[in-house]
């Protein structure tokens, strides 16, 4: 028979992978061999004292696979100092970087919140979009009442038509008179008055 | 006997906009989308759910499921999923192995080169035993290869019942009288046995996708079944997950899904190849292949 | 009676790819009224998956998606067989900086244009990219 039955684990573990301590794995970080790097970051996942050396990788990383495997890191790692390290990458050129940014952060509903209020009024319309979306995870609650606390005050379209796609799914009741307002205050432009429509039925529509 | 009105729970409205909202939450996280048609379908499960996690509302539901307490979301997509399992499940899957993925993985190999096959989860063993059987039985060249078929779970009362290989009619019901003969042994009513020598064929280990450390010996497989599971883990799992299987394959090997899974939920990692048989998801072959 | 044969002309086929489910049921809405029809994808990956599992005549995609954006999946389908390579695509964008079209045109766009998209501008662009008459 062709097959042959071999067992994975009986072979030795490799000389890489997560021996070695946090000095050593640092210091791979910045290794000219692009797998030495993603094995660095994996290594790192997790581990809070790591966090200012993956931040500074993360802007210096030019390979999309390592760049995945830092967030990650930085995802499980999961504390305020992941989050001030991962929101000067909303602001990045590079749209790949933006949107893994989002994805680690959105990960984060609890250590992010206590940043979504500078967020969703930061002077860069670009990072209020993106920050409408990291309240998509949080409780329904809080998220109306952040949402519709951008609503209130918001004159860019794009920022108000990120926020009314989150409320469509997370919005309770209490988001229909600023939904309301917001379409009033763009009656006659393209798509907001729909959305706002669109939100406004599937938060009515529903046993309370 | 009549039923007692006093136990009987009153029905949860469920509107048209409550069942968009979540079609739209179950498509953004699972890829899963239903058509219109099929909508009174997930109506009763959804009623079902909203049931059994007593909620007062769908709203309550809604929110149970979107914070996945205890794991409703894979309770959820169970409900609309036929989960059966037996041998030469996805059979399409099967065939581009042997159609296409192997053509590829065999042009890099040199002399004596094993070839590794990896079925992660493997529950009961149908998965693994089925590409050891759908290999010999549909590929021309399966004597020319040393092949390592490796089946893991985590569940350790799963991989006892695969390495007995004992099963019931219902798992052997897409395979032939033929194949049936040649690789089973009837060993009771309903119940057919794995031959001892393609039993012993295998290797069963137990195996978290989610641990680096437990996988970190899992190396150079160049295709692994990873079927079903992905969908139900949370963002930061998922992620775990991917950049395991990863590590664990061969640069250019592949990796299969479920058919209703979709890597666009879970990782950016891999490659999409579209086979006529199948789309599967390829670790590029170098770090600058693409991107 | 004389019978009449009814030849039927295949639909010029959509691609909508966005994460925004509003923006997704806007377009289709108007594209489907106008005679296209309309699939959607959330990410560059999924399109790159609908892209290789049946025939566009056009791309529709949002710039900013998680997990592959615009850009990126542009790059990539601009790379793949030649089938797909050349399917036109318009780009959204959010902003029309000389930085955001020269992105638009290096990532393999045909045309972009600035959120929010009015459903004049939409359909005008689809019969354009598309060839189809309206």
């Amino acid at each position: 028979m062709p097959l042959v039955k071999r067992d994975p684990t009986a072979a030795p573990p490799p000389s890489q992978a997560s021996q070695g301590d946090l000095a050593s794995h640092i210091a791979a970080l910045s290794a000219q061999d692009a797998g030495t790097r993603w094995s660095a970051a994996r290594a790192l996942g997790g581990r809070a004292d790591a966090v200012p050396a993956l931040a500074a990788a993360l802007g210096a990383e030019q390979v999309a696979r390592v760049r995945e495997a830092i967030m990650t890191a930085l995802m499980r790692i999961g504390d305020a100092a992941s989050v001030v390290a991962l929101l000067p990458y909303l602001r990045s050129q590079d749209a790949g970087l933006r949107a893994a940014a989002i994805e680690a952060l959105q990960a984060m509903p609890e250590a992010i919140l206590p940043f979504m209020t500078s967020l969703l009024g930061d002077g860069d319309s670009d990072v209020r979009i993106l920050a409408t979306e990291l309240a998509r995870n949080m409780p329904a609650a809080e998220a109306t009442h952040l949402l519709c606390g951008l609503l209130e005050h918001e004159q860019h379209p794009n920022v108000c038509a990120a926020a009314v796609e989150v409320l469509a799914e997370v919005g309770t009741r209490e988001a229909i008179p600023a939904l309301e307002a917001c379409a009033g205050r763009f009656v006659g432009t393209p798509f907001l008055p729909f959305a706002v429509s669109i939100a406004v039925a599937r938060i009515s529509d529903t046993e309370s | 006997m009549a039923r007692s009105e006093a136990h009987e729970p009153r029905a949860v409205q469920i509107t048209q906009e409550d069942v968009r909202r979540l079609c739209e939450f179950l498509y953004r996280r699972t890829g899963l989308s239903f058509a219109d048609s099929k909508r009174y379908f997930i109506d009763r499960r959804l009623a079902e759910r909203i049931t059994v996690t007593q909620s007062a509302s769908f709203q309550a539901y809604f929110a149970i499921l979107r914070s996945d307490a205890e794991h409703e979301i894979e309770h959820l997509v169970n409900a609309f999923t036929v989960n059966e399992t037996y041998f030469y499940r996805e059979e399409h899957q099967l065939r581009c192995m042997t159609s296409s993925l192997l053509d590829n993985v065999v042009r890099g190999k040199k002399a004596g080169q094993p070839i590794r096959i990896w079925s992660i989860p493997c529950s009961t063993g149908e998965e693994p035993y089925s590409i050891a059987i759908w290999l010999m039985e549909n590929w021309s060249q399966v004597d020319s290869y040393n092949i390592e078929i490796v089946g893991s779970d985590i569940d350790t009362r799963a991989l006892k019942a695969a390495a007995d290989g004992v099963y019931g009619d219902r798992a052997l019901m897409r395979l032939s009288r033929q194949v049936i003969d040649r690789y089973f042994q009837a060993v009771a009513a309903d119940k057919y046995r794995i031959d001892p020598g393609l039993r012993n064929s295998i290797q069963f280990t137990r195996a978290n996708l989610v641990d680096a450390q437990d996988l970190a010996r899992y190396r150079d497989f160049d295709i692994v079944f990873c079927r079903n599971v992905l969908i139900y883990f949370d963002d930061a799992s998922r992620r775990m997950a991917a950049e395991n299987l990863y590590d664990c394959l061969r640069p250019g090997g592949y990796i299969c899904l479920g058919h209703s899974e979709t890597m666009s939920r879970i990782s950016p990692l891999f490659h999409v190849c579209r086979f006529s048989d199948a789309i599967v998801y390829q670790r590029p072959e170098t770090d600058h292949d693409g991107n | 009676m004389m019978e009449i044969e009814m030849v039927s002309t295949p639909r010029v086929r959509i691609l909508v790819v966005d994460d925004s489910s509003l923006v997704r049921l806007y377009y289709r809405d108007a594209l489907e009224k106008a005679g296209f029809e309309v699939e959607h994808a959330i990410n560059g990956i999924e399109a790159m998956e609908k892209v290789l599992a049946q025939a566009f005549d056009l791309l529709i995609v949002d710039v900013n998606m998680p997990r592959m954006d615009g850009f990126s999946f542009l790059r990539a389908l601009r790379r793949s067989a030649r089938e797909v390579a050349t399917i036109p695509a318009l780009i959204i964008t959010t902003e029309a900086g000389e930085q955001d079209i020269e992105d638009a045109r290096a990532a393999g766009a045909n045309f972009y244009l600035v959120k929010p998209v009015s459903e004049a501008d939409l359909l005008r662009h689809a019969v354009v990219l598309t060839g189809a008459s309206t």
